[in-house]
């Protein structure tokens, strides 16, 4: 929503209608940055070098493979629930009539562009897991299928809100194909569960909230799912941003170039009339 | 060894390279803002999100 205001001319730029981001905002993500990349770092770290192979496969080819624990499931939270679960979350919060604001269509647009970013990594990573393992880059199994759907459904998403139409008209289309997009989401979690799937239970989530991993690597594991949270969280406040200031330059963009055809017109009639 | 080196390496390069687009598209859009901003000062009007 946007509002017309008048101001005079003044000698120095008047950015009063800019968004400007406060000075504590931009230290907040440069500090969750830092702490992302040292996560990662750390990740990496305790991954390759500290934690064990495989207990019983010792330090062979499959047995080295378990390091991927360290970085696909990590990734697959991001993509699957914290980013896409927020986009439905803040989907809904648009469509309901009390909390709508372009605050949560922004919001939603955000997490669903990290979390494509995420879900492209989860595949790749699970691909070059399952070579060794399966014996195939992909197989047409029901976990790896619903997620590679997900990501269909979401760059649809995304197309969409490229089509231009009304700030609000867009919102509003695009939180209920975000809706109708996240219903895979519970569908592929407990895919492992109702199908029976090539790919392997929940390592900590699983029904019984019983971790089947232990010691430095359920440790690794954990400092691997914060660091990634964290990146996603430096990424969605980024692109937040982005969507504001894309959306202030629409609105005043447009308005820069009316006046600027307005005073060649009135430069024209000027000149005509000598 | 050489699926973890390449499972790691491929996707902190993809998070690593979106990360520096999104640094950039957010230097570009403050820029062009700026350059609006100081436009519609000279001029007069403006719209400002609410």
């Amino acid at each position: 929503m946007t509002t017309l205001t008048t101001r005079t001319s003044s000698p120095t730029p008047d950015v009063s209608t800019l968004p400007l981001q406060s000075s504590r905002a931009r230290w907040t993500v440069r500090i969750i940055g830092i702490s992302a990349a040292v996560g990662v770092a750390l990740t990496v770290w305790l991954g390759l070098w500290v934690t064990p192979p495989d207990v019983s496969q010792g330090n062979t080819v499959p047995g080295n493979l378990v390091r991927l624990v360290y970085i696909h499931p990590g990734v697959a939270w991001v993509a699957l629930y914290l980013a896409f679960g927020l986009a439905a979350v803040a989907s809904l919060l648009y469509l309901w009539p009390r909390t709508r604001s372009m605050f949560w269509d922004r919001l939603a647009a955000a997490a669903v562009e990290v979390g494509v970013v995420f879900n492209v990594c989860t595949l790749i990573s699970g691909s070059i897991w399952g070579r060794p393992t399966w014996g195939v880059y992909w197989a047409w199994d029901a976990r790896l299928t619903l997620t590679a759907i997900l990501l269909v459904l979401f760059l649809g998403y995304m197309a969409l809100r490229r089509i231009p139409a009304e700030p609000e008209k867009r919102a509003k289309r695009s939180a209920f194909v975000c809706l109708f997009a996240a219903v895979d989401i519970p569908v592929d979690h407990f895919s492992v569960l109702w199908w029976k799937t090539l790919h392997q239970g929940a390592t900590v989530l699983n029904p019984d909230l019983s971790p089947t991993i232990h010691g430095s690597m359920a440790w690794t594991l954990l400092i691997s799912f914060v660091a990634l949270t964290l990146v996603f969280v430096w990424m969605l406040l980024v692109r937040y941003r982005i969507g504001v200031l894309g959306d202030w330059l629409d609105g005043n963009e447009l308005d820069v170039a009316l006046r600027e055809r307005q005073s060649e017109g009135v430069a024209a009639d000027t000149g005509g009339a000598r | 060894m050489n699926y973890v080196i390449a499972g790691y390496s491929i996707v902190l390069s993809i998070l690593f390279l979106y990360g520096v687009q999104l640094l950039w598209r957010r230097r570009r859009l403050t820029r062009a803002a700026a350059r609006v901003a100081a436009y519609q000062a000279e001029h007069g009007t403006g719209v400002s999100p609410q």
